[in-house]
């Protein structure tokens, strides 16, 4: 068993390495007025996305889209950047997530992923967690966790990616 | 046998996709995380005799995607469980695996999945990893999607129960309708109604459970329904949601075997716009504990799930004394108020004033004993309320004090009945004052100061002997430097009418989706929010270590 574990997790860490992680098209999220979607509406025309796996009982995820917010309008204007917020909150919480986002006054796209599904498939385990995709879908740049100030070193690779650089 | 058969299956997929890399594509992403335990057995803090000196929990989840496929594997390991993990979990192997079509109008998926009907209440199948909580099914799940606005789900399996799955088998359907999304002069309009139902049956042998009357054994149903219904309306910044569920004679080990239907009502009205949010919520649920194992009372095997409604409390004191929902009945009120001071007024000053108010009430149902088990166990009036179980009421003040540094006051009062932990005692009356403070030195230098106290009139009791009784107060300050390092050092104790001294110093890394954290002292069970993210973490006693990392 051992070995056969081995062998199955080399074999699908040497393809992985080939593979440039791509956000799933069809899994089910709702939006705020409770409506299905599909992932695959997360889409910016060819420009960045930021995708913020966060919840309203998650302090350090707060602070962080509170201080994106202070700065979204500057960096929508310099590289046309859209913030994807996708709330995990579940039951429990679900249902204060929509007064959450318009009290705070953010401006984000936000979704509802009550059961985890879309977290699950992209390997999130700790929240805050988040994503940088560059304007091909691809993940280009993942993070956990958030201290004050940290955005603005997201800000630099968000630059970079919109004039299409290279991150490392 | 069949194990074995499905691993070969998913194993020659993965082949044939690795072969096929570049052709056809695909991606492998995962996930590690590994959390240990080094003990020394202390009755102070709960944590008990450790046999085994260090424990350690680890799991590896591993997903395959190519284009509308993905099949995923994973492993988890308790050699020894933490403290907090039911003994059961001890072992490793494969727990979890499933191969999975995810078209534009279809998903089927075999296997290990995860599903929820509406809120939750008559189905829900998740996995709180901290908790150690997993009640995914085994089986089949569809979803269909025939046009845009309508979801269809029928699913059937067997749930997890720790390294088997439960005998009780699980069937149920769904479906969700967006009238917006089909009825066409409806697209544009404000109003916007979601409608949705569902129905679960669960089926179980029949077995001997005595009867009450001695020589006699109980006529157990063997299958059980559950069915709800809800709805979803919105217009502008109102929002409207409400939710009723219900069940048929479910003689079980939580309710003690009575025969008396279920129910469960969630209402919730929200009215929001930028700067300000108010949201009250209401819930009555009245023997609603529904697993597929009806002998069984600890965590697993729930179909079901019934959210406390009172607020997710972050700051330590707040959390000490949390809710559990009580499956077998219980009363709801909830509201919560949200404003912003605006920005260059007298009380909202250069940056604004965040200001957020809770406060929540549970009760008891009032009900009328009929008789013990194999009867209908009580009546009740649906309007009626009994004892108090919990009630609290909380503000909090946040502001931004310059552009380096920020405030967070809290001050909460909270009335507790040990009844919800099971044991019978005097109502605890706490009063909780927070104060956070966070210091931008730079750009990649930040402090933070957090010092919290806690005034309660319970006393420590040897007999009960509840860790968290007596007068706290706490201070704990984290420094998170380099960008990608903290060190945080934290201390509670119960300095009259209590024996509890909480100590604690924590270093960690992060980089990009790697953390590591190790951690040195004593450990209370609750969610913790330190080093920039939160988990729930369990009790402990001596060092931790964590590691998580995903690709």
């Amino acid at each position: 068993m051992k070995k056969f574990l081995m062998t199955l997790a080399a074999m699908l860490l040497a393809c992985g390495a080939f593979a440039q992680k791509v956000v799933p098209e069809n899994i089910t999220i709702k939006t705020l007025d409770g409506r299905a979607v599909q992932t695959s509406v997360i889409q910016n025309e060819g420009k960045p996305i930021i995708i913020s796996f966060w919840a309203t009982w998650c302090k350090p995820c707060n602070k962080e889209l509170d201080a994106i917010k202070e700065v979204y309008e500057e960096w929508q204007e310099e590289t046309g950047v859209k913030l994807v917020a996708i709330s995990i909150d579940d039951a429990r919480s679900s249902s204060r997530v929509k007064p959450w986002v318009n009290g705070r006054g953010w401006e984000y796209e936000v979704y509802l992923d009550a059961n985890q599904d879309f977290k699950r498939a992209m390997n999130v385990g700790d929240v805050p967690h988040l994503f940088l995709l560059n304007g091909k879908g691809e993940v280009v740049y993942e993070h956990t966790s958030y201290v004050d100030g940290s955005e603005e070193e997201l800000f630099e690779l968000v630059k970079k990616v919109a004039e299409g650089q290279p991150l490392e | 046998m069949k194990k074995r058969y499905f691993l070969l299956a998913l194993l020659m997929g993965f082949t044939l996709s690795t072969q096929a890399q570049g052709l056809l594509g695909g991606q492998v992403t995962g996930n590690i995380q590994l959390d240990g335990q080094i003990s020394r057995a202390d009755s102070i803090i709960g944590a008990s005799d450790v046999l085994e000196w260090l424990l350690m929990n680890a799991r590896a989840d591993i997903l395959y995607t190519n284009g509308n496929f993905s099949a995923g594997l994973r492993f988890e390991a308790y050699q020894n469980p933490m403290l907090g993990f039911n003994a059961l979990y001890r072992g490793q192997g494969i727990a979890n695996y499933f191969v999975k079509y995810g078209g534009e109008k279809i998903t089927i998926t075999a296997g290990n999945y995860y599903e929820q009907f509406g809120s939750g209440m008559i189905l829900r199948a998740y996995e709180d990893r901290y908790l150690g909580l997993d009640n995914s099914l085994m089986g089949f799940n569809i979803q269909y999607r025939p046009i845009d606005g309508i979801t269809l789900k029928a699913l059937a399996g067997k749930q997890r129960f720790y390294w088997s799955y439960g005998e009780g088998l699980v069937r149920g359907i769904d479906a969700e309708v967006s009238l917006n999304s089909i009825i066409k002069p409806w697209a544009d309009a404000r109003t916007r109604v979601t409608l949705g139902a569902g129905f679960v049956s669960k089926y179980e042998a029949d077995e001997v459970i005595a009867s009450s009357v001695s020589g006699y054994k109980l006529d157990l149903p063997l299958n059980v329904g559950a069915g709800s219904f809800r709805l979803d309306l919105t217009r502008g910044g109102w929002d409207l949601k409400a939710e009723y569920a219900m069940k048929s004679q479910d003689p079980n080990a939580m309710n003690d075997f009575i025969y008396r239907e279920g129910s469960a009502l969630f209402l919730s009205g929200t009215y929001s716009q930028k700067g300000f949010s108010a949201n009250v919520q209401a819930k009555r649920v009245e023997n609603m504990g529904f697993k597929s194992v009806r002998s069984q009372s600890g965590e697993m095997l729930y179909i079901n799930y019934i959210p406390a409604i009172t607020k997710t409390q972050t700051y330590a004191f707040l959390t000490m004394y949390p809710y559990a929902t009580q499956n077998t009945g219980e009363m709801g009120l909830q509201g919560d108020l949200m404003y912003k001071i605006k920005k260059e007024t007298f009380l909202g000053g250069k940056y604004g004033t965040d200001i957020h108010l809770n406060a929540s009430l549970i009760t008891g149902l009032d009900t009328t004993y009929v008789g013990g088990r194999g009867t209908e166990g009580y009546t009740s009036s649906y309007f009626g309320l009994g004892d108090t179980y919990y009630a609290d009421a909380s503000i909090e003040v946040g502001k931004k004090l310059s552009s380096k540094s920020k405030l967070v006051c809290t001050y909460g009062y909270q009335i507790f009945n040990p009844i919800v932990e099971g044991h019978a005692g005097a109502l605890h009356h706490n009063h909780i004052l927070v104060a956070d403070y966070t210091y931008k030195i730079n750009r990649k230098n930040v402090i933070r100061f957090e010092a919290e106290w806690m005034g309660s009139d319970s006393q420590y009791d040897a007999e009960v002997d509840d860790k968290r009784a007596g007068d706290w107060i706490m201070a704990l300050v984290e420094y998170n430097f380099a960008s990608h390092f903290f060190l945080s050092l934290s201390d509670q104790y119960a300095y009259k009418d209590g024996v509890g001294n909480y100590y604690n110093i924590s270093f960690g890394y992060t980089h990009n989706a790697t953390r590591m954290q190790l951690g040195y002292g004593k450990q209370r069970e609750g969610l913790l929010c330190i080093g920039g993210v939160c988990r729930q973490v369990p009790a402990s006693n001596g060092l931790t270590f964590t590691l998580t990392t995903s690709f």
